[in-house]
């Protein structure tokens, strides 16, 4: 079994319900985005490349790409970042972090993997988020997870069930019929620094 | 009467009341750092200039400058042993010590780069065999194991306890070990995601810049304990030193300027912005003052004026400085450029412009070297490192 993604960039509208879902299911501190979806072309977020009128708005949502061959993994001097066996998820151990920052040195998805600077942080008062997630820790690394909590009471990831435009898909990729195998059946993809060889398991549907 | 003049025959004649001063002032220093390791240990490394994009800076930089240090240290207190380079050999002593000291003081700076020293004895009990990090742990571990023997066998053959030749098993084990300094570059050229760092080019480079650190930094010990009469190192052998350093400079300028000649012809794509950063952009300041220093380095060290200790001490400073900037602006070059470059939500230190350490960083880093300088007065006071006692 291999958990994989699937996000359709044609029909992906730049909205950001899937990092503000994200943010909240993992009650992320403040300037912590698990998931962004970041603009291409652009100078800055959400503004479009090209000259008027020749304007282009394109989104890329890019998360942990939770690769088969993980150069993050390889680097962890500790072990505290690994692949499950059971499912390809690739983890990080918040308790067994040593905070020495080289996974993300070694990630070829700037961004994906994110420091705690500081003490969690958060722009309201109360807590957010799902019951059974691990709490967050100054000094560590933190990543997507595929929402492994969710999964356990049998729910998708939350990105997948905020897209208003059903722009992403999640499920098994070694099975046929899921439905992250059937979105990308027959369709045309490409997959982010392909040629890095670290098969990242999330394909962008074009 | 008689038994004065045999005591001051004996015993190297220095002033080890100046000595005690500079224990003090540089513990005080010590002390500061100490000081900023408990405030980012407090309030977290959002203390730092670090940033998600640039992750790694001033610690990792003097990692990288004392495993260095620590390597080139013990390959030049090995070669006269196993060269028969006699006039060298009372002074492997301190180069041996300066391994071991070394070695401490990169410790010290990994350990103000992670975020949970506490949980260090990870290394021990999980450390991933795949992870070159891992591996320059062994490394870094094997130096510190190394250096002190060797130090114990060459205080024993200064004593007459020992003879000579049988230096030559643990003088070989720690040149091969001096020469491993290059697994420190495989934790940086073994990453597919930095394709400026994920060359061969980096293990001549950190051999190199090892060598030179190394040579600076005994340079300016050995200038200065010549100068409190600690040791006696004639000045003919210190310019050696000094020329060998500059040699070795100036394959890494040829190094340094065939990268950015790469870099610039393609003219377009991810490595030709990379180096236009470098060269003219952000990183452009770094970038030529690294170069000053570089050939101000070379041309003083490699000159006639390098044969007076003055000389040689500024082109040792100068060096040391270099260095620093090859390590900095290594670091800065690929952490700011990323493959993966895009616009999105604003993270923690989204910083497009440069690095420069914050004060806390430079206070810590500052504290770690000085602790070493005083661990270094320390053994300089206790232990014979002076040439009186061998002659």
């Amino acid at each position: 079994m291999r958990y994989g993604m699937a996000i359709d960039i044609e029909r992906c509208v730049g909205c950001h319900a899937c990092s503000v879902a994200c943010k909240v299911e993992n009650n992320l501190p403040d300037r912590i985005w698990w998931n962004r979806v970041l603009t291409v072309g652009g100078e800055t977020m959400d503004t479009p490349h090209g000259k008027f009128p020749d304007l282009r708005m394109q989104f890329l949502p890019v998360n942990c790409q939770h690769c088969e061959n993980p150069a993050c993994v390889k680097a962890c001097p500790v072990g505290a970042t690994y692949k499950r066996e059971e499912d390809g998820i690739v983890v990080q151990d918040n308790d067994k972090c040593i905070g020495c920052r080289y996974c993300m040195v070694a990630c070829p998805y700037s961004g994906v993997r994110q420091f705690n600077w500081k003490k969690p942080e958060y722009a309201i008062d109360t807590e957010m988020g799902a019951s059974n997630i691990k709490p967050h820790q100054m000094n560590v690394v933190g990543k997507c997870t595929f929402c492994s909590h969710r999964l356990l009471q049998g729910d998708k990831p939350a990105c997948i069930d905020a897209c208003p435009s059903l722009a992403r898909f999640f499920g098994d990729l070694d099975d046929p019929d899921s439905e992250v195998s059937i979105a990308i059946k027959g369709r045309n993809y490409f997959q982010l620094q392909e040629g890095k060889g670290t098969k990242p398991s999330i394909f962008y549907l074009t | 009467m008689t038994v004065e003049t045999n005591v001051i025959v004996e015993q190297p004649i220095h002033k080890g009341k100046a000595i005690n001063v500079y224990i003090y002032i540089f513990a005080l220093l010590a002390v500061i750092g100490a000081v900023s390791w408990f405030l980012q240990m407090r309030d977290g490394f959002i203390l730092t200039n670090l940033s998600t994009l640039n992750m790694w800076g001033l610690y990792v930089s003097g990692f990288m400058i004392f495993t260095g240090v620590a390597a080139g240290s013990l390959i030049f207190a090995a070669i006269p042993h196993l060269f028969n380079l006699e006039d060298f050999k009372p002074y492997t002593r301190i180069a041996a010590f300066l391994a071991a000291i070394s070695t401490i003081v990169a410790g010290l700076f990994i350990t103000a780069d992670i975020g949970n020293p506490q949980r260090a004895w990870l290394f021990i009990t999980n450390g991933n065999f795949s992870s070159p990090m891992f591996w320059d742990f062994i490394v870094l571990s094997t130096y510190m194991v190394l250096s002190i023997i060797f130090i114990r066998q060459l205080l024993l053959v200064a004593d007459k306890k020992k003879q000579d030749h049988t230096l030559k098993p643990i003088a070989l084990i720690s040149f091969v070990a001096g020469i491993l300094v290059v697994v420190t570059s495989f934790v940086f050229s073994f990453q597919v995601a930095r394709p400026l760092w994920n060359t061969p080019m980096q293990s001549l480079s950190f051999l190199i810049a090892a060598l030179v650190a190394a040579l600076a930094v005994l340079i300016i010990v050995l200038t200065v304990l010549n100068k409190y009469g600690y040791t006696n190192m004639p000045i003919n052998l210190l310019s050696i030193m000094g020329k060998t350093a500059a040699a070795l400079l100036c394959v890494e300028l040829i190094l340094v300027l065939s990268e950015v000649f790469i870099g610039i012809y393609t003219g377009a794509g991810h490595e030709y912005h990379t180096i236009q950063w470098l060269v003219l952009g952000n990183g452009a300041m770094g970038f030529w003052l690294q170069i000053f220093f570089m050939a101000t380095a070379v041309i003083i060290l490699a000159m006639g004026k390098s044969q007076r200790a003055g000389g040689l001490l500024v082109g040792a400073i100068a060096a040391i400085v270099a260095v620093y900037l090859i390590k900095s602006n290594f670091l800065q070059t690929e952490l700011f450029n990323p493959t993966l470059d895009l616009p999105g939500p604003i993270l923690y230190g989204d910083i497009t412009g440069s690095y420069l350490p914050s004060l806390l960083e430079v206070g810590l880093a500052v504290g770690i070297i000085s602790f070493g300088i005083c661990l270094l007065l320390l053994g300089v006071r206790k232990m014979n490192f002076g040439v009186s006692v061998n002659k």
